[in-house]
């Protein structure tokens, strides 16, 4: 769609015109009612956010946020996926206050929040520019394009020892089992959202995925609860390789960490989006709008890909972390997890539980 | 002063008895704080000697001293001629090589032993072999009337029947000498006159050397062959308790014993052992005792209450006082006379009509410091 | 009843806040969902799933392991220490003490931590002894690893009931032992410990009980290899179903409270029995300390060892974890050395406002519960009735709630009742838990302060003419003032301590240090963890040495 100015020249206006007038301007292609929901939003004075993305990384986004929308102040509240589910859940239901805007990188349970009713139908301004498979009902949105890596210890890990496929990481377990003994890391699924989604989809994607399972008991892995905790131990050797870990994070901490390797696997790699909606029952309903095509906006989109580092899915967004930028590495193999329906399938808890058993007894059963 | 109805039996001569305890020239401090400055005793066989001053005076620390519960820094402990104690050579044999009973005063019964085991354990330490055991626990037990208590715990017993144990444990192993501190003070007053004979008598029986601490002079009397009396860490006094009551040589041991009239005055007239002492309005012939005395100075009269009389009319050595009040004791009146300073208490067996009365301060029973 | 109305309004307030939380819990475990979720119905579901769970009765039995190890570690431990530090001329007693007492007053999950860092598998100690060794001979992640850790941990709570026990025994009746010929060895043997066995025994009993509840050294240590107890368990079935599972949670609270208020009541009884050996009858004497000769360099050596592994290893390896950027095999220290986690922590409002609610909640939060328990302690003081009795019991209930739990019950308590649903977001909750969760502690420390004041004191003001209310308000408080600041001061550690009772609790706006680490744990952020628990540190050390300056007696 065409632009009125080049977006980059509307940014810096809109820049300039802040101080200047004290409040912000609708930004370009949005319709004009908008001002209308951005005094509103003023009013509100503050939007309130659970978020599984942690402070540090989502600092950029807030405070260029605060910078567009002086007056509005954001709460900023991280946690982990579950945690995020049981709050709204419960404060819901007790009709006390709670999040407005829920963003989250369990893409499942956020799909089932919306999918119970939880989302105000909001379609964003910005939907034109966002990749279809990102944008569910006009309800739920997917913000970030992160790819999921293999991450392994530079300092102890060498040559072939590094798998650089999911299928590579069958041979190295079995092959280096001596080696990697207890020293391998991904989610505990049954206490991370996040690692139950992913293991599941590896289990649509991955046709070799039981026989991974079984490989994966036999070095008898280490399970964690967060990412975070995942690369600690990598990096400090205590574990030397980890699968199911986000591209972003490791990406991050290997900036500052020289112990940190990242290999996006070859034959295919999951590519996860974090989801975001706005709460039906938000008490600022009109800042959370405003939060929601910010962070979908092309201004914030590139803080995401280059300050918050976690990976746009808009075209026109340039950097590294963007989908152009990952073409040239994933190719083919990018399996971009839709936000949609699909993903409720193992939310089903007689689905869930049989899941976990099986995956139980593959990583168990070869002793 | 009451009659025991035991028969006091005397020890032997000094030179056929044998000298059980032996301390010598004590001294003993806290820190800084001299608690003993100086103390020699000695406890011949069969004697009961007691320990008797204000509290402060150092009693129960010569008496832990001796048991090794206390570590002088000076002087020699012998018991039975062999030293546990010497300053010198520092020498210091510990408590459980002394082989010596102690009572404590608050008995001190092992909560957790059966009165049985509370009896036995001195003799369990010693190595004797159980069937002699039981006899001699039994034995104790049996001399005390503990007969039948054998089983029971501590805190199943009164507090005289504790007492008993308490004294049954530390007879057992037959020690040389058997150690009390205050032994009567926690009975009840009715109780510890009882009690007093009965021990005494129950020491004697046994043929014990026994050393007691008390802090009551009718009780150090009563039971004691020998007084030792305390004052600020050295003896003041000692002797048999006729001495120490009739003719004590300080000021401090004549107020410590009895209850007494004190009466202060000057010295006006100085006849060999005989002295006049006056005051306003009023002078009494005394005896003096103790340390020389000047003319002229200040000089104070003691008389044991029981010695003033209440006379019929004026006489030689006797005052007119104004009766104050009277109080009924039982056995006797006690009668209160004040005028100016003097304030004198008197006993009689009548009691009296208001107003003034005659007291005679016999010559002989008014002692002059 | 015998009162006033003011009597019957603290007792019902006490009795409501007690009873509430617990009922709601009872209440969830017999539903079959969440109770704010419509589906729900009564029935045994929620039990028959958690039976059938194969976890369920693994954690239990590495609860029951634990706490057993727990009892058997410290107890022997606590009592020689105990012993050592009253009866013996061991060099150095008078510093030692305080050091003893820091496990007590330190948050479980920092020493959790500490020991990831100092001794895990890439540990400080643990590559050093790679280096001087070749291997690293022990194992934190591993059951019995754990069970020595928490053995280790709770020595000074069986230190602090057998010093009290050794240090009320009356010298007379040892002395009276060694007149009878014993040996300063057969006097411990034959009289002072059979004397305070009864205190051991009970310490023993609150050991294996506060064994059951443990959660943040599991937390921490479990997680790699899988180890779970009852506490972790019960965190993760949050989890369990992906969907919140409250009715399992409930469940596994009301088997928990099975096991644990009988333990209470058992160790209730023995504390009574505990007083009958007390003889502080007679002259207390000069005890003269057992000379130890050369056994007091093995006694200092093993003191020593204690206070290292004990308080020196995870601390140190806090203090070094919250200044590098990285650590583990491989990296130099001194190459890492940073100050910027501590900036991270202060940069990041949540954080911020986290170690400010901590100490507001030490400090205004612990003065206001000791004023609680103080209105709890008047209630009962000198009034022999019916009623009394049933506050005693009352204030054993919280104490068999482990803290998890409680804050769980009452995050109910504010859902269930939609016109408390605006206390929720405040720190008022976790206040009102944590006041809730302490009661009986709390309780304890206020009765010992009343009971020191002489019965006529208070009757000396009756006879002049004041009421009961005036004799509390004029003659009793006033008396106590000294006590009661103690207690605070205690409290408010306790407060700085706590992490457990705040985790189900924890929003914006009711954050403390305590839930911070459990949560940030959780999300991988070790280097906010370190710098916070470093933080959480230097408060409950500025109170401790306050309370020490002040000469307060840290045991009950």
């Amino acid at each position: 769609m065409k632009r009125f100015c080049t977006p980059v020249t509307c940014l810096l206006a809109a820049l300039a015109l802040v101080p200047a007038l004290g409040f912000a301007q609708v930004p370009a292609g949005y319709p004009a009612s908008y001002a209308d929901t951005i005094a509103a939003a003023k009013k509100e004075g503050k939007v309130v956010i659970y978020s599984t993305t942690d402070t540090a990384s989502a600092n950029p986004l807030i405070n260029d946020f605060k910078t567009l929308y002086p007056g509005i102040s954001v709460e900023y509240n991280d946690m982990n996926s579950t945690e995020v589910y049981n709050r709204f859940i419960s404060e819901r239901a007790a009709s006390a206050g709670s999040a407005d805007v829920l963003w989250s990188s369990s893409m499942d349970l956020q799909i089932k929040l919306v999918n119970d009713g939880s989302a105000m139908a909001y379609a964003s301004p910005e939907i034109p520019n966002l990749p279809a498979w990102s944008v569910w009902k006009n309800e739920a949105y997917g913000t970030t394009y992160e790819p999921i890596a293999i991450v392994y210890n530079k300092r102890l890990l060498s040559g072939d020892e590094i798998p650089q496929s999911h299928a590579d990481l069958v041979r190295v377990f079995t092959q280096k089992a001596d080696k990697l003994k207890g020293k391998v890391t991904t989610y505990d699924v049954e206490k991370s959202g996040v690692g139950f989604m992913l293991i599941t989809q590896d289990s649509k994607q991955n046709p070799q995925f039981w026989d991974l399972a079984k490989a994966l008991g036999v070095v008898g892995p280490r399970f964690q609860s967060s990412a975070g905790t995942m690369m600690e131990r990598i990096s400090s050797g205590e574990n030397l390789l980890g699968f199911n870990i986000f591209y972003s994070y490791a990406a991050l901490r290997a900036k500052k960490d020289p112990s940190i390797g990242i290999v996006l696997p070859k034959d295919y790699t999951l590519v996860m989006s974090r989801v975001m909606f706005a709460s039906k029952t938000a008490k600022n309903p009109n800042a959370a709008k405003l939060w929601v095509d910010y962070v979908l906006s092309k201004r914030g989109q590139t803080i995401i890909a280059n300050a918050a580092e976690l990976g746009s899915t808009r075209s026109d967004v340039q950097g590294e972390m963007t989908v152009a930028g990952f073409q040239k590495t994933l190719g083919a193999g990018a399996k971009p997890i839709p936000v949609g329906p699909e993903l409720l399938g193992f939310l089903d808890q007689t689905k869930r539980l049989e899941f976990i058993k099986q995956w139980q007894a593959a990583i168990k059963g070869t002793k | 002063m009451t009659e025991t109805t035991t028969v006091r039996v005397r020890p032997g001569s000094a030179e056929t008895t044998s000298v059980k305890l032996a301390v010598d020239g004590l001294h003993l401090s806290y820190g800084d704080n001299a608690i003993l400055k100086g103390v020699s005793m000695q406890l011949r066989q069969g004697e009961v000697v007691s320990l008797l001053g204000p509290s402060g005076s150092g009693k129960t620390t010569l008496l832990r001293a001796v048991a090794g519960l206390e570590v002088p820094h000076r002087g020699t402990i012998r018991i039975e001629d062999k030293p546990v104690f010497d300053g010198s050579s520092k020498l210091e044999v510990p408590a459980e090589r002394r082989n010596l009973g102690l009572v404590f005063q608050s008995y001190a019964l092992w909560p957790h032993k059966t009165v049985f085991d509370n009896v036995g354990y001195g003799l369990r330490l010693r190595s004797v072999p159980s069937g002699e055991l039981s006899a001699r626990v039994g034995a104790a037990l049996k001399n005390l009337g503990l007969g039948d208590l054998g089983d029971r715990l501590p805190h199943q017993l009164s507090g005289g029947q504790q007492q008993r144990v308490a004294i049954a444990r530390a007879l057992v192993y037959n020690p040389p000498v058997i150690l009390m501190d205050e032994p009567l003070s926690n009975l009840d007053a009715k109780l510890r006159e009882e009690a007093r004979a009965w021990l005494r008598e129950l020491i004697l029986k046994m043929q014990l050397s026994a050393l007691v601490v008390t802090h009551d002079q009718n009780e150090a009397m009563a039971m004691s062959d020998r007084i030792l009396l305390l004052n600020n860490g050295v003896i003041e006094q000692q002797g048999t308790p006729e001495e120490m009551y009739g003719r004590p040589r300080t000021l401090f041991a004549a107020d410590f014993m009895g209850s007494n009239n004190r009466i202060e005055g000057k010295l006006s007239e100085l006849r060999g052992s005989a002295a006049l002492l006056a005051g306003e309005g009023w002078s009494l012939w005394g005896e003096t005792r103790g340390d020389a005395k000047s003319m002229g100075g200040a000089a104070t009269g003691m008389i044991r209450l029981e010695r003033v009389v209440v006379a019929e009319g004026p006489g030689e050595n006797r005052v007119k006082l104004p009766l104050v009040t009277s109080m009924y004791l039982g056995d006797r009146w006690e009668h209160l006379f004040q005028l100016g300073e003097m304030r004198l208490r008197a006993y009689g067996r009548m009691p009296l009509a208001g107003g003034e009365h005659w007291l005679e301060i016999p010559r002989s029973d008014l002692w002059v410091f | 009843m015998r009162g006033s109305l003011p009597r019957a309004a603290v007792i019902g307030l006490t009795a409501l806040a007690v009873f509430l939380p617990l009922g709601l819990i009872f209440y969830q475990s017999a539903l079959n969902a969440p109770f704010f979720m419509p589906p729900r119905t009564l029935g045994s579901g929620a039990f028959e799933f958690i039976f059938a769970d194969s976890d369920f009765w693994d954690s239990f039995k590495n609860s029951m392991i634990i706490a057993a190890s727990m009892a058997l570690i410290a107890v022997p431990l606590g009592g020689i220490l105990a012993f050592l530090m009253v009866r013996t001329d061991l060099p150095g007693r008078q510093w030692i003490e305080p050091l003893l007492l820091i496990p007590v007053f330190v948050s479980p999950m920092v020493l959790a931590f500490g020991y990831v860092v100092s001794a895990g598998p890439v540990g400080f100690y643990s590559v050093w002894a790679k280096q001087l060794f070749g291997g690293v001979p022990w194992n934190v992640y591993s059951l019995t690893g754990i069970a020595i850790i928490a053995g280790l941990t709770h020595v000074p709570h069986v230190y602090l009931y057998s010093s009290s026990a050794l240090k009320s025994l009356g010298s007379d009746v040892e002395e009276a032992a060694r007149m009878a010929g014993s040996s300063p060895f057969q006097v411990a043997r034959d009289v002072s410990l059979p004397m305070v066995t009864p205190s051991l025994l009970f310490s023993g009993v609150l050991v294996f009980f506060l064994g059951f509840e443990i959660f943040g050294l599991p937390l921490v240590l479990g997680d790699p290899e899988g180890h779970l107890v009852l506490a972790t368990y019960l965190y993760k079935l949050t989890n369990k179903l992906g969907t919140p599972s409250y009715h399992l949670m409930a469940a596994v609270a009301v088997c928990i409270v099975a096991v644990t208020f009988p333990l209470v009541m058992l160790q209730r009884y023995l504390l009574k029995n505990a007083g009958k050996y007390i003889t502080v009858k007679g002259k207390a004497g000069r005890q003269r300390p057992l000379p130890l000769g050369q056994w007091r360099w093995v006694a200092a050596a093993l003191l020593v060892l204690w206070l290292f592994l004990t308080v020196v290893v995870p601390l140190s390896g806090i203090a070094l974890r919250a200044f590098v950027s990285n650590w583990g095999e491989g990296v130099n220290i001194l190459e890492v050395l940073t100050t910027e986690h501590f900036r991270e922590v202060f940069n990041q409002p949540t954080l911020v406002r986290g170690i400010l609610n901590t100490v507001l909640i030490g400090v205004i939060g612990g003065g206001i519960a000791v004023v609680c328990y103080t209105a709890v302690g008047l209630a009962t003081h000198r009034k022999p009735d019916g009623w009394s009795r049933f506050v005693d019991y009352l204030v054993l209930v919280p104490r068999a709630v482990p803290g998890l739990l409680a804050g769980l019950a009452f995050l109910w308590v504010f859902l269930f009742f939609p016109p408390l649903a605006p206390l929720r977001s405040t720190i008022f909750s976790v206040w009102i838990a944590y006041t809730v969760v302490w009661l009986a502690y709390g309780m304890r420390l206020v009765s010992s302060s009343l009971l020191q004041v002489g019965p006529e004191l208070e009757e000396a003001a009756r006879s002049a003419g004041a009421s009961r209310g005036r004799v509390s308000r004029d003659v009793t408080l006033p008396l106590i003032r000294y006590g009661l600041l103690a207690s605070w001061l205690l409290v408010f550690m306790i407060f700085e301590r706590e992490y457990s009772t705040g985790v189900y609790l924890l929003g914006p706006g009711t954050e403390v240090i305590g839930s911070l680490l459990v949560s940030l744990w959780g999300t991988g952020g070790a280097d906010m963890v370190a710098a916070l628990s470093l933080i959480n540190v230097v408060l409950v050390a500025v109170g401790l040495t306050v309370a020490l300056r002040f000469g307060v007696k840290l045991h009950d």
